[in-house]
């Protein structure tokens, strides 16, 4: 059975640390001829800021017409959701936090205005997986970056238990995660682990 | 002279909550002498930080925009009011990508060592985070603080105090809050007070 996988790429310097874990952990998963992939460099993605005009609470549409008009459909249709962000001042940087905010589509549908946000059948069938870098060392360094992206995964329909999160800190120039220890084998080692839970979940 | 306070909307929605509790700080900072000025984010042009790393080298952004302009008068205040709406546990993209622009400067303190902010200005230079969540939960705001610490520290503010009102949907709106406009407005009064009585401390030093 066919795996679409949707990669949100965050971080706005390409082929950077992040965007370099990202490739590692789809890389895995593309070894299952299953599994199609769809990645995208948010940088060239032309999603614009939330506008805060609440109109998604009535219209159960966003006002905005911008690159968010294709990944909107493409969140729903996926089965895995990857988001990949560099840390930048102890936060999501600005790309990233402007995708998750637009989400608030997803969360007027299923709050305000009660509809499903996925078919019933699909629930408990789509996995998350977060992946950041940050240059500083401080083990605190991601706390700030999680809450955002519980909320993405929140709304679009991921259980909370199946969002994944591999964080990498002390990989500041880039090219710099090449060199660390675990980097790349712990994400091979995601990439394979979800696309086998995935399978399983989506035969039961 | 009179103390400069900066208030800095970082709120898509114009005249909403978060504003109206920033209106009220400044308000307060004017009623106490203050000379004050607000800029709207959304009213701006600037990119979000493209991680380039060319201001490590240089000091100085690659992106000449208004950003740039802003820093220049941030870097210029006495105070700065800084002020956001809770969007999925944190400050708005807006907000995020002004403070992500600071890049430059975080670059002069810590690469190029061209930038440093002694203690006396820091405690003479007071930055305020003013915030409205809708949601009920104490830990609403805690995602948002660690960026904003970011912000105060690369810009040379002491993080002086919070403004935050959570409970927005259930309230009805900031102006149906018991306390909080009231309160903005007396810390708007209270930190050019203390601000005014450091200058004095400082020119009978100097």
């Amino acid at each position: 059975m066919p795996i679409h996988v949707l990669a949100f790429a965050g971080s706005p310097r390409r082929h950077g640390n992040s965007e370099t874990l990202l490739d590692w952990v789809l890389s895995a998963m593309e070894e299952d001829p299953d599994v199609t992939i769809d990645k995208i460099a948010l940088s060239e993605a032309n999603i614009n800021p939330c506008r805060g005009c609440n109109a998604c609470e009535k219209l159960n549409k966003c006002v905005q017409r911008d690159g968010m008009d294709i990944y909107h459909d493409k969140i729903i249709a996926a089965d895995c959701i990857l988001i990949s962000s560099p840390v930048y001042c102890l936060g999501l940087c600005a790309q990233v936090k402007a995708l998750v905010d637009r989400a608030q589509v997803f969360r007027s549908r299923k709050y305000v205005l009660k509809l499903p946000v996925v078919p019933p059948e699909r629930k408990g069938k789509r996995l998350g997986i977060f992946l950041a870098t940050a240059g500083q060392s401080w083990d605190y360094v991601f706390d700030a970056t999680v809450p955002a992206i519980k909320c993405f995964y929140h709304v679009t329909d991921v259980r909370n238990a199946d969002i994944h999160y591999l964080m990498i800190n002390s990989v500041d120039e880039k090219g710099a995660i090449d060199h660390h220890p675990t980097a790349r084998v712990d994400a091979q080692a995601l990439g394979t682990m979800v696309i086998a839970e995935l399978k399983k979940r989506l035969a039961a | 002279m009179a103390v400069t306070v900066l208030g800095i909307s970082g709120s898509p929605h114009r005249h909403g909550n978060t504003e109206t509790l920033l209106d009220s700080f400044l308000d307060g900072a004017r009623a106490a002498g203050a000379t004050v000025e607000k800029v709207v984010l959304r009213d701006l042009d600037y990119l979000p930080c493209m991680g380039c790393n060319a201001c490590h080298k240089t000091g100085s952004c690659i992106v000449h925009d208004d950003a740039i302009t802003l820093f220049d008068k941030i870097l210029a205040a006495d105070c700065i009011a800084v002020a956001s709406p809770i969007y999925s546990m944190g400050i708005t993209a807006e907000l995020k990508g002004l403070i992500d622009r600071g890049q430059y400067l975080w670059a002069r303190k810590f690469i190029l060592k061209t930038l440093y902010f002694s203690n006396d200005h820091i405690k003479q230079h007071k930055g305020l985070f003013i915030s409205t969540a809708g949601l009920s939960w104490d830990n609403v705001f805690d995602a948002a603080f660690p960026a904003i610490t970011a912000f105060f520290n690369g810009t040379g503010f002491e993080y002086y105090d919070n403004i935050i009102a959570n409970r927005m949907d259930e309230h009805g709106g900031i102006k149906k809050h018991p306390t909080a406009l009231k309160d903005s407005f007396e810390k708007g009064q209270t930190v050019v007070r203390v601000l005014e009585k450091g200058k004095t401390k400082l020119v009978q030093k100097g």
